[in-house]
């Protein structure tokens, strides 16, 4: 059992305002350092010795945000990413998840629940409150459409340095996720060693002090502020890419993406000229595009050896949408046949999941579920369910995520099986040729 | 008890169609035509097709058997759902329904026999005949059964010889209506082919493109992206006829909902929602309530909650593909979340600001472990169509007028309105809604029972089929 809640607070410090009034039901920080709300108070007078344990608090540390405590979680998760196992192990044998995941997972929610009103009021509404909850598989999740509603962020309005929406047409309303300094230095964090371990694993094809050519189809993360999949890729370019990486799309009249095809051929060009492996991000609706564009003109490369595609699901209805195994095949026969490395991600989320061998993996600080969306409870492994994904580098959102997609899960991998959002709107249904 | 093979479509997934045995087909069925069908009399076709339809009602029915023990699992509705909506469908198939059809779109009910005339004709001293083209071909949807039926007995009423191109999983109900016409007559079976094969298929294209090149006139329905893909290969000689997607709502107005006739209007609405559970484009997306004295709309929610609760014990919603269940699921939650905000809003006065745009008035009533019904009362008046599966939303509004101005989005889509309104307000309502472009206004209870005279989407169904020869004397 992990230690009670055990505050140090004198009547001198209460009475001069240093500490805050305690009531049960606040939350308090223990012994390790993570948040757990008060069950009740009692008074003990005792006397100072020289090393005073437990913590103290400061004024202000029992208010609602407490910023804090998201900062000695973040720290916790930090742990769980510093931990990440070399990608050549975990590739073959996929690790269990570490034993301390779920303590972090029902910190986290304990944290959330206080800290994210949004959040509490679809715990309170579901009867699942911190105190009640003894397993990560009772957390309360937060389904994905909830975010263009609602603030779930525990980050002050004006601490809000930037905000990612999810990709959705322009008449939508966008998917909201606020973040600021500290959580965008854990977003990064959390999407580093996942994104080496699929992209840039194998010292064949990228020795030492080598960096690959990363070109990333999108917009200049300057045009596409809003969009956390422009931000990873300025992150892996900043981080792991060589000369002539950047970006080679842009942002049409109608706000949709494209490809700037002239800057795209160059690159691609200069890319297989001087045989540095390149890597080429991008989501599968602008490769369409490149695709589109190389055989109206009869034109295909060869890029370099080792070199990867990661491709980014989702159409969107912003090109005619091939199979995958279509767009694949394309890929292969367009670019020379690179390794392929699909990328699944939202921007909800602080982690991203890769698929290797068909099916998706996310690193060992996010958990997966499948549920059966007419029961509510788990499907069997193998079994077709809604994805739940628990993202545990979402310390000031909400960890716990339902997903409108379904999946297939086996272990801690799943299949995809399709994206239900994409699905709408539509009238009749199952109206097919 | 199996059916025999009599149609392509009966051998089933092995058989690989080719462009050669579709043509081989149409020489087959046009001149099958010519010698037999042809040479019938409208009245003779529309008792056999009549004799059918009747037949159909009978319990013992062995095709009717058929439709009920497999028709559930290729459709996912409930044996009861299915029969209910096969009985209605059949029950407006007679021989007084059919001979309406042909005079109120040729004129008379013989304009396909014999040239004749009506008194304009008279006056500018000609006769005419209708006639139906050679080959007529259709592409049906797989959403639900009747519109594929209708096509087929409107092809034999301007006696043309058909092949019916049925999706891949939607083709059991076409099939053994054919097979009970080719039962009652084994000569119209040798008029009619029924084809299917999935749009993902090799050669489909070319399949397609074989039909087009072949027929004299094509209707097919579908999606407006399926219509418009379609639409440019039909060859210009060819006559093509596209049903499009259309969404339906209700509208009650005020006087409608007082405590005496809100009981049968609840079971009506309830009709509605569960005939073909909702997956026809007569079906309603959404009511719109005038509301006077607020809470009226909420009663009538929570009772059509306990209606749609009861339904599903007599006739159950039966089971439905994983995606549409986690469509219900995430728009159910979606719901209550914003109920559940709404709610601590009003109690603990909690911070509107929680919203980007603070929601409309929600309330939620679902089935519990299942998504079987699910009614939302919903302040927020715009349209948003329904996924359907027994998923309705009840919207209150101040003014049925204002109705219109939330439903422009989709105007262009809007098939049928069911009215409940007190007679001296209907034909105003009528007017409006004809003029907004509804083209059909219908009571509640009778959204999926549209008569066989039914404009299509404000056309002449049968009318459209024909052509004209005009004899000049």
């Amino acid at each position: 059992m992990r230690p009670l809640l055990a505050l140090r607070v004198s009547e001198s410090d209460q009475k001069h305002g240093i500490a805050d009034p305690l009531n049960p039901g606040k939350s308090g920080q223990t012994l390790h350092g993570s948040p757990k709300p008060l069950r009740w108070l009692s008074r003990k007078t005792s006397q100072m010795d020289s090393r005073p344990r437990p913590t103290g608090l400061r004024k202000g540390f029992l208010q609602n945000r407490m910023t804090q405590s998201h900062l000695i979680l973040a720290d916790q998760v930090r742990t769980l990413i510093g931990r990440c196992p070399k990608p050549e192990n975990l590739l073959d044998a996929p690790e269990p998840p570490p034993a301390d995941w779920e303590a972090v997972a029902l910190n986290l929610f304990a944290l959330q629940y206080e800290t994210v009103p949004a959040y509490r009021l679809l715990c309170n509404a579901r009867g699942r409150r911190p105190e009640e909850v003894r397993s990560w598989l009772e957390i309360p999740a937060v389904p994905t459409q909830a975010f263009q509603e609602l603030e779930f962020t525990a980050i002050e309005p004006e601490a809000r340095t930037r905000v990612f929406h999810s990709s959705g047409t322009t008449a939508q309303r966008p998917s909201r996720h606020f973040h600021h300094a500290e959580s965008l230095a854990l977003y990064e964090e959390s999407l580093r060693p996942w994104f080496a371990a699929h992209l840039l694993a194998s010292e064949a094809a990228f020795p030492q002090g080598l960096r690959p050519r990363c070109l990333a189809l999108t917009p200049q993360p300057a045009n596409a502020p809003h969009s956390s999949l422009v931000h990873m890729l300025e992150v892996v370019i900043q981080d792991f890419g060589g000369t002539g990486s950047g970006f080679t799309g842009r942002v049409g009249g109608d706000g949709a993406w494209e490809l700037d095809l002239e800057a795209t051929l160059e690159a691609l060009e200069s890319a297989c000229a001087n045989g540095i492996p390149t890597l080429v991000l991008g989501t599968a609706f602008l490769f369409v595009h490149l695709f589109d564009a190389l055989s109206a003109q009869g034109r295909s490369f060869r890029l370099p050896a080792g070199s990867r595609v990661m491709e980014t699901g989702g159409y969107k209805g912003r090109s005619r949408s091939l199979p995958r195994a279509e767009l694949h095949a394309a890929i292969a026969q367009q670019l020379g046949d690179p390794k392929i490395i699909p990328e699944y991600g939202m921007s909800e989320l602080s982690s991203q999941a890769y698929e290797s061998g068909g099916r998706f993996q996310f690193p060992p600080w996010v958990r997966v579920r499948t549920i059966h969306p007419e029961t509510g409870l788990d499907t069997a492994e193998g079994e077709p369910g809604i994805l739940r994904i628990h993202d545990l580098a979402n310390v000031w959102s909400v960890a716990a995520l339902e997903t409108t997609d379904l999946g297939r899960r086996h272990g801690q991998s799943f299949e995809l099986l399709g994206r239900a959002a994409e699905a709408e709107p539509r009238g009749c249904s199952r109206m097919t040729l | 008890m199996n059916l025999h093979q009599l149609f392509l479509a009966d051998l089933g997934p092995e058989l690989q169609l080719t462009a050669e045995t579709l043509r081989q087909a149409s020489f087959a069925v046009r001149r099958n035509r010519n010698e037999w069908l042809l040479q019938q009399r409208t009245r003779a076709v529309i008792e056999m097709i009549a004799h059918t339809a009747d037949q159909w009602l009978e319990p013992g029915n062995q095709f009717r058997i058929l439709a009920l023990r497999d028709g559930p699992q290729e459709t996912g509705w409930s044996p009861a759902t299915l029969a209910r909506g096969l009985d209605t469908f059949f029950r407006s198939i007679t021989v007084e329904s059919l001979e309406a059809l042909v005079a109120q779109d040729l004129g008379d009910a013989r304009r396909l026999d014999d040239f004749g005339a009506g008194s304009a004709e008279h006056r500018t001293g000609r006769t005419s005949l209708a006639v139906g083209p050679e080959l007529l071909v259709h592409l049906t949807a797989g959403n639900l059964p009747n519109p594929a039926l209708f096509s087929i007995i409107l092809g034999l009423i301007t006696r043309s010889a058909q092949i019916v191109k049925c999706p891949r999983d939607a083709s059991l109900l076409p099939r053994l209506f054919a097979h009970s016409l080719a039962a009652t007559e084994s000569k119209i079976g040798a008029c009619l082919e029924l084809v299917t094969w999935s749009h993902d298929e090799w050669n489909a294209r070319e399949l397609e493109d074989t039909l087009f090149s072949e027929a004299a006139c094509v209707t097919a329905t579908g999606s407006d992206t399926m219509l418009a893909e379609v639409r440019p290969r039909i060859p210009s000689r060819t006559r093509f006829i596209g049903y499009g997607h259309r969404m339906s709502f209700g509208l009650i107005t005020k006087e409608s909902l007082s405590p005496y006739s809100r009981k049968r209007l609840v079971r009506a609405m309830a009709d509605d929602i569960t005939a073909w559970n909702q997956l026809g484009c007569l079906s309603p997306h959404a009511y719109y309530i005038e509301e006077e004295a607020s809470g009226s709309a909420e009663t009538l929610a929570a009772e059509l909650a306990d209606e749609l609760e009861r339904r599903e014990a007599t006739e159950p919603r039966g089971t439905i593909g994983l995606a549409e269940s986690a469509l219900i699921q995430s728009r159910r939650s979606t719901f209550a979340l914003r109920a559940a905000a709404m709610a601590s809003l009003t109690e603990r006065n909690l911070n509107r600001s929680l919203f980007f745009d603070p929601p409309a008035t929600v309330r939620l009533w679902a089935s519990t472990e299942s998504t079987a019904w699910t009614v939302v009362l919903n302040h927020d008046a715009r349209f948003q169509p329904s996924c359907l599966h027994r998923f309705i939303e009840l919207k209150p509004v101040r003014q049925w007028s204002e109705v219109l101005r939330f439903a422009e989005p989709f105007r262009h889509l809007v098939s049928t309105v069911a009215v409940a309104a007190p007679d001296d307000r209907l034909p105003d309502i009528a007017r409006q809604l004809a003029h907004w472009g509804v083209s059909r206004i219908c009571p509640i209870g009778r959204m999926q029972e549209p008569p066989a005279a039914w404009r299509h989407d404000g056309r002449p169904a049968l009318g459209d089929l024909v052509t004209w020869t005009d004899l000049e004397t």
